[in-house]
């Protein structure tokens, strides 16, 4: 499954970008359940290499459940499962040998509402560092402070590391969670509408942060906000009742989509 | 119409306030009175002798050294052995078996275990274990004394665990944490308050009890710190002096009452206290 397939045709810029695509994540008739019901539909999908991609449609349509599979979150609760195949690296990440802990230490997650460890602001950050890295006390100091700076938010918590992450605002803690994911450098972040529960000055800082990002990570952001998808993605992924409609350029989707499903969400006729 | 609608629903107001208001000062009297008549009887009676000597036979002058020490052995042996019993099952039934059909078997079981009479308790370590080894002794009562922790600690273990977000858990998860750390670093980091306050309530629940105590370590007049003999403890002193015809003896029961009391009490305190630290910010 090439990405011509899944893919409307590009016109113009798109096309001329296309040949230096390459697929980070291939995701190929992709089934996923909620025990009974059928909540993602012969998905095919390809993530690309250092792009930001956007997940869009209406509520419950299945963008999250979707992200959901790629660092097979679901695999804490009973009774969801995929079927089909996420190709990350050469490996089927569904398959039952692949080791969770590994996989998620390699594709980070940001999550929808703020969720701080009950501990210091540093140790937020060190903690996830030591999991996986045997790092002396200053090469740690120096990995905090660089994640902290990436997430924009080190001048802000710089004089009260050792306080409460739990202190923090929404916002600041938001990006301290950001801030904790990069730290344990992955390669791929997700983003779970990671601005929903913000305000519009946290939530620029954010999309700012995404920009940055995305020279050295594949991102896949989740957003029922449809200006932030445009602003921030170079890929658009619409989906509306567990399928995937359209899948292509932003900029395409966003003026001249294929589907009639799309111009009617993007416009504001239903979702 | 509306005017009268208005004022018989502030008539019924009223009434219900009066009758919360009665059955509050109602139940709050009793404990007043528990509490006066306590501190009455029982605070003529503290000295540095109740402290320091054993206790009395009829008649002459003593303590109540042996038993608060018995006490204090017999709770904290109860404590030390019922507490990581119940933290690990209540881990299992939250973070583990949280969906697992044994989860909700224990949990009923052990919601009967928790309301069980504690004489019960007593009679059951007594077949046991007393009647088994021949003789009364320290170990038994604090045995009996840990199966009465237990339950407690399993439920507001689980409770509290259950109360730490999802999302804290997937979070943590999404960092590649193993299982492991994630309850040790994060889920018991969160519920550490709620867990604490459960251990501190559970020594309060069996530092009064009785009657588990009476069928396994029994009492004991003299001093004795052997675990494999009768040792005395405050409640089965109360129980034994409250009921003789002695003055003096009587007299020691009341105080013996007002130390425990006391101890109840300024454990209620700091298990509010660390209640209260639990919100950061």
């Amino acid at each position: 499954m090439n990405v011509a397939m899944v893919n409307t045709p590009h016109v113009g810029r798109a096309s001329a970008t296309q040949s230096q695509l390459r697929d980070r994540i291939s995701i190929r008739k992709l089934n996923f359940y909620y025990g009974a019901s059928h909540a993602l539909k012969a998905i095919n999908l390809s993530l690309f290499d250092s792009k930001v991609t956007a997940f869009i449609g209406p509520s419950g349509c299945g963008k999250s459940t979707l992200l959901r599979v790629l660092n097979r979150m679901y695999d804490l609760y009973p009774n969801q499962r995929a079927e089909g195949e996420v190709v990350f690296d050469g490996e089927n990440i569904l398959s039952p040998k692949q080791d969770l802990n590994l996989l998620r230490a390699r594709i980070g997650m940001v999550f929808q509402k703020p969720t701080p460890f009950p501990m210091t602001i540093y140790e937020n950050i060190a903690f996830g560092i030591r999991l996986y890295e045997r790092l002396s006390k200053s090469e740690v100091d120096g990995r905090v402070e660089e994640s902290l700076k990436r997430a924009g938010l080190w001048n802000e918590v710089k004089d009260k590391l050792q306080a409460n992450g739990l202190s923090l605002s929404g916002g600041q803690q938001q990006r301290l969670c950001i801030a904790r994911t990069v730290a344990v450098r992955p390669e791929v972040i997700l983003l779970d509408e990671p601005c929903s529960a913000l305000d519009p000055i946290s939530t620029a800082k954010i999309e700012e942060l995404i920009e940055e990002l995305k020279a050295d990570y594949t991102i896949v952001i989740v957003t029922h906000n449809m200006q932030q998808a445009a602003r921030v993605s170079e890929f658009t992924a619409f989906m509306y009742l567990g399928e995937l409609i359209e899948f292509g350029d932003t900029q395409k989707i966003f003026t001249t989509p294929n589907d009639t499903r799309t111009q009617d969400y993007i416009t504001g006729r239903f979702g | 119409m509306r005017a009268k609608l208005y004022r018989r629903r502030q008539r019924r107001n009223a009434l219900a306030m009066g009758l919360s208001l009665g059955a509050t000062l109602f139940g709050l009297g009793w404990l007043v009175l528990i509490l006066g008549a306590l501190l009455w009887q029982g605070f003529s009676g503290v000295s540095l002798k109740v402290f320091t000597e054993m206790t009395p036979p009829p008649g002459s002058d003593g303590g109540l050294l042996n038993p608060i020490v018995g006490s204090l052995i017999m709770t904290g042996l109860a404590v030390a052995v019922g507490t990581p019993v119940g933290i690990l099952a209540g881990t299992y039934m939250a973070e583990y078996g949280r969906h697992a059909r044994i989860t909700a078997v224990v949990r009923f079981i052990n919601d009967i275990l928790l309301s069980a009479p504690s004489i019960i308790v007593g009679l059951f370590i007594y077949e046991m274990v007393v009647a088994r080894m021949g003789h009364f002794s320290a170990l038994a009562g604090a045995l009996a004394l840990a199966v009465i922790v237990v339950p407690v600690v399993i439920r507001t273990t689980e409770d509290m665990l259950l109360l730490v977000p999802n999302a804290l858990r997937e979070a943590a998860a999404a960092l590649g944490m193993p299982r492991a750390y994630i309850i040790r670093f994060v889920a018991y980091r969160a519920a550490k308050a709620g867990i604490v306050t459960g251990i501190l309530l559970a020594i309060a629940r069996i530092s009064g009890e009785t009657a588990p105590l009476l069928f396994t370590a029994l009492n004991n007049q003299f001093w004795s710190t052997n675990l494999n003999a009768p040792m005395s403890s405050l409640p089965a002193v109360i129980f034994q002096f409250a009921l003789s015809p002695y003055a003096d003896w009587q007299k020691l029961a009341w105080t013996g009452a007002l130390i425990i009391t006391l101890a109840v009490l300024l454990l209620s305190i700091v298990a509010r206290a660390v209640t209260a630290s639990r919100k950061p910010s």
